[in-house]
């Protein structure tokens, strides 16, 4: 994220044309909307031209400098969400003769906040005034619009609830198939479920003996899974609302669970380093592949129920054949940073990986190479969840700075940054029928906050 | 998915050794259409289906009151049909979540029933044989329902000996257009499913009693069992379609399917006075099919329980009626037909065999009721414990480039990764793998192509993200019918009229179970 001097031809927004203009002077017969009046003023340089897309909140700093880079004309701190123009203000009349075709918009973004900022200066000669400067943004669609994700809209989430309940932190959210319910566990030994349109608590399953770390659902929504530190997985009957299975066999905690998409076998894996594969009708197990030489974090499903993708402390991501339970194959990065979290993309081609480096990673499977690194997050202690985000566009992650982010799956750019969790945002959880992520954070603040897309097209609520 | 995966260089598709046993006390086994159960039929009169993914029993169709006979699945694997002894045939529908299933409809004969099938695009549509050596089309549907029996035409030149001859097996062809029968004299008979006529009449010179027939997938070629104890493979011809009465439209024949098509000649003259599409050859085919192989065993003489195809047609798989034990024999058809393996499934005797719809599986019954699942053993491969290795069969001499060992400016390294992530990256679409479109490929019609996939995001990428906002639709197959020509698919528009709610997103449901004890 350098500062947002960049050339044109940007994947994603809109090509603006930064159109400087006088502000009106008392004497000055030009109109203010088109053309500069400016003292007359030499040597000026354009700039490449850049990008700005408008819909985000930006809050940048722009100087306008001459061509040498020695002179800054004006600076600004200025919040130009939304808008299509902005002043900036000089804070002394410039001692020198300085065109404004030489002189620059540089926007320099707040880290991480925005994607680069750009602005194009029109090759006109002319030269700057003397007290302040106009810059009109205008602007029109790329030339070849070249948006791989054909995304029209650009993020706005929005916080529509805050739902808290859990007396001990949150470690893990998940929503139902359908996108109706969302239910989350918590180091309270508690499993609740809530109703994400509303924010209501809808029920609580009580059972566990020790904290959960994760939980499940099972494809058609009537089944929910939970791994506790107890050693045991309860399956919960949404039905009944009791406990339907208990599955013991682990010999240490269980960190992670999953339900394959025909919901006949159970998945998991714990601190004991194997994963586990059950029968979920009758609570047996099935194999036990000895997956890891470290606590395995995460274990996935793909979309047809034909692999398993295991990931561990070790920091190696290992694919499994669920038939044969045989090792498929190894995902490896040079440095071996734990790895938090996996998951599949929906056509099971790539493994979306997050790892305690503070990176996101996404995998193509065939490959075995990393296609897509995202950062800008904090990911250095906890087993943090990341996410393809609802509509496929970007991947949504939690982070250890109390943010929520959001990348843009093919430019890995940060999209958006939810704020208002006030401690580690530990998991994260998109709804796979509406515009909707939710959030959850550990013990300084027990709330699941639900995010809202303001900006998506729902064609049916 | 895994087939890249798990890549086998030598790629033998047939199994060759037996993975699992199912224990049971079936008197056959038979695969579903997608692969994920078996259905078996015991002697007490109950029918079970077992999950291979979980290697146990999840439903426990009960209802018969006698051995049960032949078992049968249709399309999408939803409705299962039993036939029994007891007279009965009922048909079962798995997606409801009671145990034993909701029996959708139950049919009764006047004798007991030997097998029974579904129509493969409609499973209303059913082809009951009775032991007596009767064959009847049954069709639950609302506008077309009724019994039709399927009777040979008596011509007067006809041989005395067919004409008194018992239907002994009979099956529709995978694309459900013909119903082919066996005779206890050694003729086949073919049958339009749509006008029960009879279309054609076969000879094969030799064979005993017809015991069993199977056909390969694309429907093309078809192998015979017979009491000569031979196997015999036939490439099969194309039956000209007989038109319907009004001939312009895709309407049935307007009245109610014929109770007795008796007079054969005079229908023929019939259809040939109609306008429209009537192909040249409105009359039986009769001619004496050669077999392009024959299988037996030389030495033993041993007859054959029965056989099953490969779903890619290029193995056949005959399980052999040895009392001794228990052998599988597969042929190379690619290779002329040549011996290929015989599996040896231990000490008790087969009964019957089943090859897996899309995998190198087959299910083989044996005499005391245990289903054997074979499989090709994958071995497994150690350096996928390692990431970044590739196993090679042998020494590689490495010859390292020009710049291998260059040291690269760390900015370099960094702004050539970055540019290698522009590649964009589509985490939707599902290219075409052999597992996932094999029900497609099952569910294609011979004359068409075209495929059948209701369910949208399986076959195509998703054109625009919102699209997952609405929930997919269980595919109706009659949106189908639109779409064909109109000469060749009266017959497929015939079958797909009114159809089933058989579709490919429906869900088992998990039973949970009781206690520990398995029933």
């Amino acid at each position: 994220m350098q500062d947002g001097i960049r050339n044109s031809g940007s994947p994603n927004g809109i090509l603006y044309e930064a159109v400087v203009e006088s502000p009106p002077p008392a004497e000055s017969s030009v109109t203010p909307q088109d053309v500069l009046v400016v003292p007359e003023i030499e040597n000026t340089v354009i700039e490449d031209s850049v990008i700005v897309d408008s819909h985000y909140d930006i809050s940048v700093q722009a100087s306008v400098v001459d061509e040498n880079q020695d002179m800054v004309l004006a600076t600004t701190d200025v919040n130009i969400s939304g808008q299509d123009s902005f002043t900036m203000e000089y804070s002394e009349s410039p001692s020198q003769d300085i065109d404004m075709q030489d002189a620059a918009v540089a926007f320099d973004q707040k880290p991480l906040s925005t994607p680069p900022l750009t602005a194009t200066l029109p090759a006109k000669d002319e030269p700057i005034p003397t007290s302040s400067v106009h810059l009109t943004l205008n602007g029109t669609k790329p030339p070849n619009g070249a948006v791989l994700q054909p995304q029209d809209t650009t993020p706005a989430y929005r916080v529509k609830f805050i739902m808290s309940g859990h007396t001990r932190s949150i470690s893990s959210i998940k929503f139902s198939p359908d996108g109706t319910m969302l239910a989350s566990a918590a180091a309270d030994k508690l499993v609740k479920i809530w109703d994400p349109e509303h924010g209501e608590l809808l029920d609580t399953f009580e059972g566990h003996t020790e904290g959960i770390s994760d939980i499940a659902w099972s494809s058609d929504g009537e089944f929910l899974a939970s791994a506790s530190d107890d050693k045991t997985i309860r399956i919960w009957s949404l039905e009944t609302g009791e406990v339907a299975k208990v599955l013991k066999g682990h010999t240490n905690f269980v960190f992670c669970v999953n339900f394959n998409p025909q919901c006949n076998l159970l998945v998991s894996g714990g601190f004991d380093e194997t994963v586990r594969v059950w029968d979920v009708a009758r609570a047996k197990p099935l194999k036990t592949l000895p997956a890891h030489s470290d606590p395995v974090t995460a274990v996935t499903f793909n979309h047809d129920g034909t692999l398993i993708a295991s990931c561990a402390m070790d920091g190696l991501i290992r694919l499994w054949d669920t038939d044969s339970g045989q090792c498929l194959k190894t995902l490896a990065d040079d440095d071996n940073p734990i790895c938090s979290h996996v998951k599949f993309s929906p056509n099971s081609k790539y493994i979306l990986a997050s790892t305690q480096d503070s990176t996101i990673r996404l995998w193509n499977t065939q490959t075995s190479r990393c296609v897509k690194t995202y950062t800008g997050h904090t990911n250095r202690t906890y087993s943090i969840f990341c996410d393809f985000a609802p509509g496929g566009a970007y991947i949504v992650s939690g982070s250890e700075d109390s943010k929520v982010y959001l990348w843009h799956l093919q430019n890995r750019q940060i999209v958006q940054v939810l704020e208002g969790h006030r401690d580690v945002v530990i998991a994260v959880a998109s709804n796979p029928t509406r515009p909707m992520i939710a959030s959850a954070s550990v013990e300084k603040d027990l709330t699941i906050h639900v995010w809202v897309d303001t900006n998506a097209e729902t064609l049916d609520s | 998915m895994n087939t890249k995966l798990l890549s086998n260089p030598f790629n033998i598709t047939y199994p060759t050794a037996v993975q699992t046993s199912l224990y049971s006390q079936a008197s056959f086994a038979k695969f579903d259409p997608s692969g994920r159960f078996v259905a078996a039929g015991l002697p007490d009169g109950s029918a079970r289906i077992w999950d291979l993914d979980t290697k146990s029993t999840v439903r426990w169709l009960e209802g018969h009151v006698k051995a049960v006979t032949s078992v049968d699945w249709s399309r999408y694997s939803r409705y299962v049909l039993t036939s029994s002894k007891d007279w009965n045939v009922v048909i079962w529908d798995l997606a409801s979540d009671t145990d034993p299933p909701r029996r959708v409809a139950t049919v009764r004969f006047d004798a007991p029933i030997a097998s029974a099938s579904f129509h493969p695009r409609n499973s209303q549509i059913l082809l009951v044989l009775l032991s007596v050596g009767e064959a009847y089309i049954v069709d639950l549907r609302k506008e077309h329902r009724g019994r039709t029996e399927l009777c040979e035409p008596d011509d007067a030149d006809e041989d005395s000996r067919q004409r008194n001859a018992a239907f002994t097996v009979a099956r529709f062809d995978p694309s459900g257009k013909h119903i082919f029968i066996g005779t206890s004299a050694g003729y086949i008979v073919v049958f339009n499913s749509r006008t029960k006529t009879m279309v054609a009449r076969h000879r094969i010179a030799g064979a005993g009693i017809l015991k069993g027939l199977d056909f390969t997938k694309s429907g093309r070629r078809l192998a015979t069992n017979s009491s000569d104890r031979t196997l015999r493979q036939f490439n099969l011809p194309v039956y000209p379609s007989p038109p319907s009465i009004p001939t312009s439209s895709f309407t049935p024949p307007p009245s109610s399917p014929p109770s007795n098509l008796s007079n054969g000649a005079n229908g023929s003259n019939e259809m040939n006075e109609v306008n429209g599409t009537i192909n040249m050859d409105a009359s039986i085919l009769e001619t004496e099919l050669e077999p392009m192989y024959r299988f037996h065993d030389p030495i033993n003489k041993v007859a054959w329980h029965s056989m099953s195809y490969s779903p890619d047609g290029d193995w056949l798989a005959g399980g052999a009626a040895d009392n001794a034990t228990h052998k599988i024999y597969i042929w190379d058809l690619q290779n002329e037909g040549q011996f290929a393996s015989a599996l040896d499934g231990g000490r008790e005797p087969l009964v019957h065999i089943h090859w897996h719809p899309t995998k190198p599986m087959i299910a083989s019954t044996t005499n005391r009721g245990n289903i054997l699942i074979w499989h090709c053993p994958t071995p497994e491969r150690w350096g996928a414990f390692a990431g970044g290795f590739e196993e090679v069969d042998e020494n590689v001499e490495y010859e390292e480039r020009e710049d291998e060992f260059d040291i690269e400016d760390e900015s370099d390294f960094i702004m050539r990764k970055q540019r290698m992530e522009e590649e964009p990256v589509d985490i939707f679409a599902l290219e075409d793998t052999p597992t996932s479109t094999s029900l497609n490929a099952l569910t294609s019609t011979t004359t068409n192509g075209h495929s059948h996939n209701p369910h949208h995001s399986l076959s195509a990428p998703l054109p625009h993200p919102h699209r997952q906002w609405h929930d997919s639709s269980s595919g109706a197959n009659g949106t189908e019918v639109a779409s064909r020509s109109r000469d060749e698919d009266e017959d497929l528009a015939w079958a797909d009229e009114d159809p089933d709610e058989d579709y490919m997103e429906w869900r088992l449901k998990v039973l949970m179970e009781e206690d520990e004890d398995v029933r």
